[in-house]
């Protein structure tokens, strides 16, 4: 009898246990619709309150993205907003999908540029936002504005310009490299100033995701997508594609006057930048964000970027574009978001667009470079200013990374990397690309 | 306990002692399993609220894939490699700190330490290692071999990841060699050495037979960490150089959640299970059969 009752008594804890867990899910739902029930009353004016949570995937400025969501809401008193971060190591798109299955999805979520596609039948259609028209480049997945862009960045040749305006003998400007033999005189005139020319970082996303992606965003008669699915289709034929083999060529030159070409693949992301921060190596190919790690070796230092050209013909529009996309996106839940959930995030994307506030906080605290227009704040550091002068003057190409799939920087950085460190040649490099294009589906 | 005539008495008093952790095995081992197999009939993206089934569509990718392939055949060649290493330098460290040497459990120590650092700080610590210190005393001492880093080149990355899983694991299973030689009895080898047998003799005929229970573990283990190995390969190659020693399970994890194509990485997943389950399997069944009794 006293087993049984012990038993009895397991079987009952069991029970407790398990039907905690379900309170646990009943009680966050409940509280979701006890805020909904909230919000749908409040549409008058002694409104209640209006909780949106924001996921950010810039952990770096997650201080900053709090301090502007409590200045937001000093602002706008019915809305509360709760910011969550994801960690440095981890990835968006599993934060966000994670939010989802337990069924509380941020209201405003940001991920990089090329997932947000894979949220769109859950994202709410901005496109008759009034920022859209302040747009510096449109911002569209399938005809339709599904994304607010965060954060713009760019990538190009950088270079110390010190450096290189006492090889020019005079202020140097970029604009006069636009073939791929101009770029061979710049470089040799800095070898016969006794400097090393470049060095070319050994990193397989930059190789990947960003060098090699200007061959998918260099062409002349397709865009991006169009180009990309021809890759997939198998039609491109990268052996006789103009553009493929002029950035190939460019990348020959880059090669000859590499600083680390006698061991390429040990060039690596610390040490290129030093060394063009301190002025010892003139350029390297990398994008804005490398200002932080510049400024560690050379707080002083101002830096320029120079475009990738892609032919010998001044013409060509990529030889005077650098390559220039919102990395950073946020999209606001459609599935289990309220109207006045959503009222609230589009409100508070229009701050950080329209009010002095919101653009304070986008340029001065998260330090990044907007995608819009209408904000004329003088951005920090010299390469944001460099970037954003391109974006402005209509000077960009796409940031073909952005559309492709996850694995990308992986296989074909790898790749890149063996054309860096001569293992494969030009045409064996064209196969493992096209391989590679026609078994993502 | 013996007298129990009632049957869901005694089901009761089983299922009080294994139901906890036979709900946890459940939970977290058959469950997911079987949900895992499921999922390689099925296209997703891990996001998408549609999941279309897609029948055997993804085994027939897994056997197409060529890269899969050869990150198999890249791993067996380092398993081989790993296993036999690890197993000779366990036994050649345990048989020395069993002889009576002095500081022995000092050095018993040092050798196990290695294995209680992740796999993950070994590989960023021995990253360093090949990168810098190595290149540095190649350079000031003139030797070829240490002259460029290990991990730029494609065959010494490979031997580079055995020599840091060798050093990881050798002092573990030198533990479990060591219990295996305490517990040769040491009446046999005294009667052997009565006998006029050599040393070299004993360890041959009477103390390598009677450690192969040891043997069936530390066998098994070096096995099944070395074809499940991910966090080492992660941390010192990353995969490169070029892609060279991108091993199954970084494969398998790539095409999962780098490309979000679940099924797929899913469906490798279970074919690798499928290899390691039959090799190790095939391993215990014929190492027991060379079991022997003192």
């Amino acid at each position: 009898m006293k087993k049984l009752s012990s038993l009895m008594l397991v079987l009952i804890l069991a029970l407790v246990v398990s039907a905690c867990g379900g309170n646990n899910a009943n009680n966050a739902s409940n509280a979701n619709e006890g805020t909904n029930a909230s919000t749908n009353t409040g549409s008058d004016s002694d409104a209640k309150e209006v909780k949106i949570t924001i996921l950010n995937s810039k952990s770096e400025i997650h201080t900053q993205m709090t301090n502007a969501a409590e200045t937001f809401s000093k602002a706008h008193p019915n809305i509360k907003v709760e910011v969550i971060s994801t960690n440095q190591d981890q990835s968006p798109v599993e934060k966000a999908s994670a939010l989802y299955a337990s069924g509380t999805p941020a209201t405003l979520a940001m991920l990089d540029a090329g997932d947000i596609e894979k949220f769109a039948d859950k994202a709410l259609d901005l496109s008759g936002e009034k920022w859209v028209a302040e747009l510096a480049q449109p911002n569209e997945i399938n005809g339709k504005t599904l994304a607010f862009p965060f954060a713009v960045e760019g990538y190009g040749l950088i270079y110390n310009k010190e450096v290189l305006d006492e090889v020019a003998g005079g202020a140097f400007d970029p604009a006069t490299i636009n073939t791929t033999s101009a770029l061979e005189e710049l470089l040799q005139k800095i070898e016969a100033a006794g400097k090393t020319p470049l060095y070319i970082g050994s990193m397989d996303w930059s190789l990947g995701n960003h060098f090699l992606a200007i061959a998918y965003a260099a062409q002349p008669d397709t865009d991006v997508k169009g180009f990309l699915e021809q890759l997939k289709g198998g039609s491109a034929d990268l052996v006789n594609n103009a553009t493929y083999q002029g950035l190939l060529d460019t990348f020959d030159v880059l090669k000859k006057y590499n600083g680390g070409k006698n061991d390429p693949m040990a060039v690596n992301y610390e040490q290129s930048t030093a060394a063009v921060a301190t002025g010892s190596a003139a350029i390297t190919f990398n994008g804005n964000w490398l200002i932080t790690e510049l400024l560690k070796s050379n707080p002083e230092g101002e830096y320029g970027f120079i475009p990738v050209p892609v032919s010998n013909d001044p013409t060509t529009k990529a030889n005077s574009a650098v390559a220039i996309g919102a990395t950073k996106q946020m999209f606001i839940d459609n599935e289990k978001s309220t109207e006045e959930q959503q009222a609230a995030a589009k409100q508070f994307l229009n701050w950080l667009v329209y009010e002095d506030a919101g653009q304070q906080f986008l340029v001065n605290e998260a330090n990044v470079i907007p995608a819009f227009k209408n904000i004329t704040l003088e951005l920090n550091g010299s390469l944001a200013v460099a970037i954003n002068e391109y974006n402005l003057a209509g000077n960009s190409i796409e940031f073909a990374g952005n559309f492709v799939p996850g694995d990308h920087w992986k296989v074909l950085g790898a790749s890149m990397q063996k054309y860096l460190a001569d293992v494969t040649d030009r045409n064996g490099l064209a196969a493992e690309i096209e391989d590679y294009w026609k078994s993502v589906q | 306990m013996i007298s129990e005539k009632n049957t869901v008495k005694r089901i009761g008093n089983q299922l009080l002692f294994t139901g906890p952790t036979l709900l946890a095995f459940i939970a977290v081992i058959i469950v997911p399993f079987i949900y895992g197999i499921y999922m390689t009939f099925f296209k997703w993206d891990g996001i998408s609220s549609s999941m279309p089934y897609v029948g055997f569509n993804n085994y027939e990718a897994v056997f197409n894939d060529t890269k899969f392939w050869t990150s198999v055949w890249l791993t067996i060649k380092y398993v081989a490699a790993s296993v036999f290493l690890i197993n000779t330098v366990a036994f050649l460290l345990a048989y020395l700190v069993t002889m009576g040497i002095r500081g022995q459990n000092f050095f018993r120590t040092a050798f196990f330490s290695p294995n209680l650092i992740g796999g993950l700080v070994l590989g960023f610590i021995w990253q360093f290692m090949f990168n810098n210190f190595f290149t540095s005393i190649g350079e000031k001492f003139g030797w070829e071999l240490f002259s460029k880093t290990w991990l730029g080149n494609e065959t010494m990355a490979f031997w580079a990841l055995v020599l840091v899983t060798v050093w990881q694991y050798a002092g573990y299973m030198m533990v479990i060699f060591i219990a295996g030689l305490m517990s040769v009895p040491k009446d046999i080898l005294e009667a052997a050495t009565i006998d006029g047998t050599s040393g070299w003799k004993q360890l041959i005929h009477m103390v390598l037979p009677l450690m192969v229970p040891s043997f069936i573990v530390t066998i098994f283990l070096s096995l099944q960490r070395g074809f499940m190995v991910y966090d080492v390969n992660y941390a010192l190659t990353g995969g490169g150089p070029f892609g060279s020693t991108v091993m199954a399970s970084m494969h398998v994890y790539d095409k999962a959640f780098q490309r979000f194509d679940y099924g797929v990485g899913q469906a490798e997943a279970f074919v690798l299970f499928f290899i390691v389950a039959t090799v190790t399997i095939v391993q215990v069944y014929l190492t027991k059969r060379m079991e022997v009794e003192a």
